[in-house]
């Protein structure tokens, strides 16, 4: 099983029917495996930003919603990650391509890359590193459960090493 | 051009307890706890641009409920893309209505860029096929219906009167009391 077979895995483990995306490179080819599973709607939007919301929605409906985007989207949800996913209390489970670390090899990416981390710690964010020598579906499934149970989010950063 | 009080109410009365009312914030949001609205509602007080989409997202979770969806000519102008976003996903159980005051009504009043945007041009531009435009309540009353019935997401256009002297009340419910009593 390929590394984003594994996460996709995760979020049907985890119940999750609505994967709200924005694809670069790499959140692109894990969305083609989330297209694959029988069990998630995959829902194409313009921004990240809308994507958050379409996820919070699933979550406010009953459903489980989830968000996968780059980091370049997720530096663009800050309003909408304090406005509503904060405010009003809202499971958000956020899949983010870290782009421009070390394992990135494309130059451009790297002013993100050097923000990230600090710019998730600034806004309160709890998060992780996706670690593909252990098991992805685990971790995803896990950082679903976390919002549900924290009733917020939750980002799970990951590499295109990961989805390998 | 009708005020936005009689269009509200005319809205809410059209509502049963199998839709789902969502509302961005402002005005609407803040009259909404003073009726007596049928379906669950769940109002924002901040995000601007969310309304839409979070209300998409509740389409899509529950297919077997209509979700009626409140915006703002100012939120939509921060982020039209959504249309497109809904076009593709193509609910049939969304209908969006967007408030057009020109007015920034939220924050004081402030105008809006000062262009006539052509919302029903810009929504069909983005794939929204089943489009209409209101101002007065007789209009709005023969326009939900249709939407509802066209089986795929329908843009109402609302076009309302800005009235700087219009006594909208407080927000008077807390994110958390809003949430805790948003039930499917």
């Amino acid at each position: 099983m390929t590394g984003a077979q594994q996460i996709v895995a995760g979020l049907e483990a985890a119940g999750v029917s609505i994967a709200a995306s924005v694809p670069d490179t790499w959140i692109g080819r894990l969305m083609e495996a989330v297209r694959r599973s029988p069990r998630i709607r995959a829902v194409d939007a313009a921004r990240e930003e809308e994507a958050v919301a379409v996820a919070c929605g699933a979550n406010l409906a009953g459903g489980r919603g989830a968000v996968l985007i780059q980091n370049a989207g997720l530096l663009n949800c800050g309003g909408v990650l304090a406005g509503l996913v904060e405010l009003y209390r809202i499971p958000c489970f956020l899949v983010v391509s870290l782009r421009g670390d070390h394992r990135d090899p494309v130059y451009y990416h790297a002013p993100k890359g050097r923000v990230t981390e600090e710019t998730l710690r600034a806004w309160r964010l709890p998060y992780a590193r996706a670690d593909h020598r252990g098991d992805l579906a685990v971790q995803v499934r896990q950082g679903v459960e976390f919002c549900a149970e924290t009733r917020g989010p939750f980002v799970l950063l990951i590499s295109g090493e990961d989805l390998a | 051009m009708t005020a936005r009080k009689p269009m509200l109410d005319a809205l809410v009365s059209m509502l049963t307890g199998r839709d789902v009312l969502v509302s961005c914030l402002g005005a609407n949001a803040r009259y909404l706890p003073h009726l007596e609205v049928p379906a669950p509602v769940f109002a924002l007080c901040d995000a601007m641009g969310a309304a839409i989409p979070l209300a998409l997202g509740m389409a899509l979770a529950r297919p077997d409920r209509h979700v009626v969806v409140l915006e703002g000519d100012g939120s939509l102008l921060m982020s039209p893309n959504v249309l497109a976003t809904v076009a593709a996903a193509a609910p049939p159980n969304l209908t969006m209505l967007l408030w057009v005051n020109r007015r920034y009504e939220s924050s004081g009043g402030q105008p809006l860029p000062a262009v006539t945007v052509d919302w029903a041009g810009l929504a069909r531009a983005a794939g929204i096929r089943h489009v209409a435009s209101v101002a007065d309540v007789p209009a709005l009353r023969a326009a939900v219906p249709r939407a509802r019935a066209a089986a795929a997401p329908a843009l109402i256009v609302v076009e309302i009167a800005f009235d700087p002297a219009e006594a909208i009340p407080p927000y008077s419910e807390r994110p958390e009391e809003i949430r805790t009593r948003f039930r499917l």
